[in-house]
């Protein structure tokens, strides 16, 4: 069949052990409706959804490559990108927003080069811009990972990012 | 039956029928955009909205509201006329109106409904798409800026082709139809998506720019490639075939085409194609006229006496096959064959010996209510693509319940809850054997009223299950399983395909398969079939017609191998290129060069080159007659544009032939079809009128069988090779023809080796590294294509291509020992 050159490098490129993916297939295989938890099971193990470990599902599974892709891209939890090891959820809601959200994203994306969903190079940091996240009282809020840090500012915001640039 | 009013008019229709269809049926017009006939209930895109009284307050989608007793229905109203409207401005919100050059103007259903509904000013705004056209591939072009969400082109490709490659992606006003990972298009290329789709999303690439729908002249005609035989309409324009079309209302196929049909036309309009008749002078081929050459063929002929052969390809029409077959009368040989002259012994010897018949017993749609299909060593989706899909819906719509004997996997291992008996090369047949044995031990055959079931117990002893899966590698739980199914289902189809490249045990095979159909009761039976399909468009045609070895008379094999040692002095080739396609291709060779030889094809081929006289022939698009399929469906072929230079159909070359030779011949096509029938059993009475829409089943639905005898045949030997090469054809190819096209050629262009990929881990190949075997004291070559569906030590070889000369080790063994070579 034909393929693009680009699209032959691609595949090439992402070598992955698909060891864990094989597994998590093997533990829902008999189940009806495995889809979904088959492919939450390989995120958490990845981290997100390597393209093999899409092919290999299809192929497992007998789905089609097209279908699974579009599950991926309706539900907003599944990540076709490797993500950093701190998501930086910045609250977009209303309640942040008028008080300077905005701001905040700017400054995230100036000191990391990343805006939203966008993960820096070196994997440790992926921003998101989300909707509010139920804590309106402390806006603007960011979250890194499970810790929220309210009433944040730019001086506020880049402690943050320091903090967690030292731990690595 | 239900009764309904629509639009005051009274209605009765089937009880499963929809308001449209109840309306359609009517003559009542309703518009639709994301409806299609053969495509299960959808209702998405919401312009085909009617009131119904007794569902006040809200409108409904006729398309997929099925119709109740005294329904009544109104089709048109100011409501829904605003509301259809409405429909129509949002679609054209984001839609890039770029008609002028969209090749669907003029034929797209967003631009009519626009114009019919006046959409010219809207109400709505927002920015248009402006999504990057996928233009990846030589022959579908997407333009998602223009897509409308119908979803046709995600469901046909799923619920008919079953490839999968579309789905709808993201949510909300980013919603769009993607393949995986959004990447370009790269699929079989069926063209399915592109006949359903409304708009001018989905487009032929190859037909850009050619030419604007109302300026092409249509024809619809039978497809040239192989024996599903559907029906293809010709899209002409400048003595040209443009472009295949859309057509769901006549044949077999509902609209639905393979790669082949839909794009591999170009060979027509080639400017390869001979035109002129050529004759041999000091060794050189030059151009000659008509006269010259039949003198010359009819000189040498002459000299030859009997010691001539001759053969014919599969793709002649009937009236073809017919004057051929005077003409060798003319001559007086018997010497007369077809397609190789082994692989449709099946059904010549092997129906015939068994059930009394040379044809598939039944009719493909009724395949598509059977509750178990097996399928014998070729997957339809490959060899007859069109079939394969009928046998998917079965599996889809009607649950029918598929087992695939094969030794490789493919397409039909692939559908929902298929059964796969995958064994070792070449043993198929005592797969089927064992299938028969089951049948037998646990009482399930059907044995009333049938021959030989002693002998055939006897035969069957070394076949019980449980030995056969031991050498076969196949569950021995399985293939009972299977003799269990098969025995209980209502309506059963056994499936078998035959061909050039599937020549070993084709014999044997289709006994063992008449057997399985006597013992299960299929043969004959209302609903069920056994199906024994031809490779070529008219393989069929030229097995009910005769094109075969007479009683003192050699087949295809012998003449060639009689050929090569001087034996036999003539041959005559008609559309048949055996030195690219034939087995045992040192021997073809030296057959050609010693006979004297006279070559009828449309383009000089390899066998060509060597002989003495050319006839240029024409192509299926350009002339009349008639293809019957493997089926048994005789359907009408047309002509589409007129043949270039010089060239004429075989029918015509026939008749300046017979006439050299001091016959009369039918004057028409016509007149030859009414002297064929009178002649040929089965086909007695029947009528060009009666070529209906759908063609003319020759026997009935229902073929019975004439006999129902059980003849014992024995197993396969399997190779005890590490590698091991099959030999088969290809999806995208068909014969050697379509090597000729440009359509299946920029999808698959020359030949290639499949392995697996513990096979390519081992042999540390990669995709297009090239791969040498020695096989048969003689060595292959090709780009090694890396798959998943083979098991390990096996290979994979189309035989398409005659540039590989695979045919040097291929000699119509069922699988070739190879070795690789470092
Ligand atoms: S061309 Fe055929 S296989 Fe390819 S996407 Fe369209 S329908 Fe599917
Ligand atoms: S591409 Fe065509 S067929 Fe597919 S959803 Fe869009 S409009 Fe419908
Ligand atoms: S090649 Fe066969 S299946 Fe394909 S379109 Fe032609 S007749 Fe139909
Ligand atoms: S708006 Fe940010 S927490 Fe509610
Ligand atoms: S045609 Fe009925 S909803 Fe689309």
């Amino acid at each position: 069949m034909t393929e693009t050159a680009e699209q032959v490098a691609e595949k090439t490129e992402e070598e992955i052990d698909l060891g864990p993916a094989n597994k998590v297939i093997d533990k829902y295989l008999d189940m009806s409706g495995n889809l979904m938890p088959v492919l939450q099971g390989i995120q958490e193990e990845y981290g997100y959804i390597p393209e093999e470990t899409v092919h290999l599902t299809a192929e497992r599974l007998n789905v089609y490559a097209s279908q699974i892709y579009g599950v991926l891209t309706f539900y907003a939890q599944f990540h076709l990108e490797p993500r950093g090891k701190y998501i930086i959820r910045v609250c977009m809601g209303t309640a942040c927003h008028v008080k300077g959200a905005g701001r905040i994203g700017d400054t995230i994306k100036e000191r990391l080069g990343i805006g939203h969903a966008e993960t820096t190079e070196d994997l440790l940091f992926t921003a998101e811009y989300v909707a509010c996240i139920g804590a309106c009282g402390m806006a603007p809020v960011i979250m890194v990972n499970d810790a929220t840090y309210g009433s944040i500012t730019v001086q506020k915001t880049d402690e943050v990012i320091e903090k967690y640039k030292a731990m690595g | 039956m239900v009764n309904l009013t629509i639009d005051g008019k009274q209605v009765t229709v089937s009880k499963d029928a929809t308001i449209y269809e109840a309306a359609k049926q009517a003559g009542i017009y309703i518009p639709v955009l994301c409806y299609a006939k053969k495509l299960l209930p959808y209702g998405a895109c919401r312009v085909c909205l009617v009131e119904v009284e007794q569902m006040k307050g809200r409108l409904i989608p006729s398309c997929t509201t099925p119709v109740t007793e005294g329904m009544v229905v109104t089709t048109m109203s100011d409501e829904i006329r605003k509301v259809r409207k409405t429909v129509l401005e949002f679609l054209l919100v984001n839609h890039v109106v770029d008609c002028p050059v969209c090749d669907k103007g003029g034929e797209c259903d967003l631009q009519e409904l626009t114009y019919e509904y006046e959409v010219v000013t809207n109400r709505f705004e927002g920015e248009k798409f402006d999504l990057p056209t996928d233009e990846v591939n030589p022959l579908i072009e997407r333009n998602m800026n223009r897509c409308v969400l119908c979803g046709k082109c995600v469901r046909v490709c799923d619920e008919i082709v079953g490839y999968g490659s579309y789905s709808f992606i993201n949510r909300g006003f980013e919603t769009k139809i993607a393949t995986a990972f959004d990447r370009g298009l790269n699929c079989e290329f069926c063209g399915q998506c592109v006949s359903m789709c409304p708009v001018g999303a989905i487009l032929p690439r190859p037909f850009k720019f050619k030419a604007r729908p109302w300026q092409l002249k249509e024809v619809d005609t039978v497809c040239g490639y192989c024996g599903n035989g559907c029906t293809i309409t010709l899209g002409t324009k400048d003595n040209e075939v443009q472009t295949i079309r859309f057509n769901d209302e006549t044949g077999v196929n509902d609209g639905n085409l393979c790669i082949r049909g839909r794009f591999g036309y170009s060979y027509v309009n080639s400017a390869d194609k001979l035109t002129s008749p050529m004759v041999r002078r000091d060794g050189q081929l030059v151009e000659a006229s008509w006269d010259e050459a039949i003198q010359a063929v009819s000189d040498g002929f002459k000299a030859a006496g009997d010691s001539l052969g001759i053969i014919s390809g599969a793709r002649l029409t009937n009236e073809e096959l017919f004057l051929l077959k005077n003409y060798s009368k003319a001559l007086g040989t018997e010497n007369l064959d077809h397609s190789g002259g082994e692989c449709y012994k099946g059904v010549t010897e092997g129906l015939q010996e068994t059930l009394g018949i040379k044809a598939s017993t039944a009719t493909f749609p009724q395949v598509e209510k059977c509750d178990a299909i097996l399928s014998i060593r070729s997957d339809f989706y490959e060899t007859h693509p069109v079939f394969g899909m009928v046998v998917n819906q079965a599996i889809r719509r009607n649950e029918a319940k598929l087992t695939v004997v094969a030794d490789k996997l493919g397409k039909f291992t692939k559908l929902p809850n298929a059964r796969t008996l995958l064994h070792k090369p070449a043993l198929e047949l005592n797969i089927i054997n064992a299938i028969c044995s089951v049948l037998l031990e646990e009482g399930l055959a059907k044995t009333d009223g049938l021959e030989g079931l002693d002998d055939l117990k006897k035969g069957l002893k070394k076949f019980t299950a449980k030995a056969v899966a031991k050498e076969t590698g196949v569950d021995e739980e399985a293939i009972k399983q299977t003799a269990r199914e098969l025995a209980a289902a209502e309506n059963a189809a056994i499936l078998l395909a035959y061909g050039l490249p599937y020549t070993a045990y084709s014999k044997e095979l289709g006994i063992a398969a008449a057997n399985l159909s006597l013992l299960t009761g299929i043969a004959g039976r209302q609903g069920s079939g056994l199906y024994l399909c031809g490779e070529k468009a008219n393989s069929q045609g030229a097995i009910d017609l005769g094109i075969l070895p007479g009683a003192k008379g050699i087949g295809a094999q012998q003449m060639l191998d009689d050929a090569s040692t001087g034996k036999l002095k003539a041959l005559y080739m008609v559309g048949e290129d055996p030195i690219a396609s034939y087995p045992n291709r040192g021997m073809v060779e030296k057959a050609m060069d010693n006979a004297f030889l006279v070559v009828q094809d449309l383009f000089l081929t390899e066998t060509a080159a060597k002989a003495d006289v050319v006839l240029p022939a024409v192509s299926f698009a350009e002339k009349d007659g008639t293809f019957t399929n493997a089926e048994r469906r005789i359907q009408k072929v047309r002509k589409g544009i007129k043949s270039k230079g010089d060239a004429k159909s075989d029918f015509e070359i026939l008749q300046l032939l017979l006439s050299a030779a001091g016959k009369d011949a039918p004057a028409t096509t016509t007149d030859a079809f009414a002297a064929l029938t009178a002649e040929t059993s089965g086909y007695e009475g029947i009528t060009l009128d009666m070529l209906g829409k759908q063609g003319y089943v020759w026997g009935t639905d229902i073929l019975k069988p004439v006999t129902s005898k059980l003849v014992a045949v024995g197993g396969g030997e399997a190779s005890k090779s590490k590698y091991q090469l099959l030999v088969g054809s290809a999806l995208y190819h068909s014969g050697t023809v379509s090597t000729k096209a440009k359509g299946p050629n920029a999808v698959v262009s020359e030949a290639y080796i499949e392995v697996c990929r513990e096979d390519a881990a081992e042999l540390k190949l990669e995709e297009g590294d090239l791969l040498k075997l020695k096989a048969e004291g003689g060595e292959l070559k090709a780009k090694v294509k890396v798959d998943r569906r083979l098991p390990q030590g096996v290979m994979f070889a189309p035989y398409h291509f005659s540039a590989m000369e695979l045919n040097r080790v291929y000699t119509g063994q069922p699988v070739i020992a190879v070795e690789p070579v470092k």
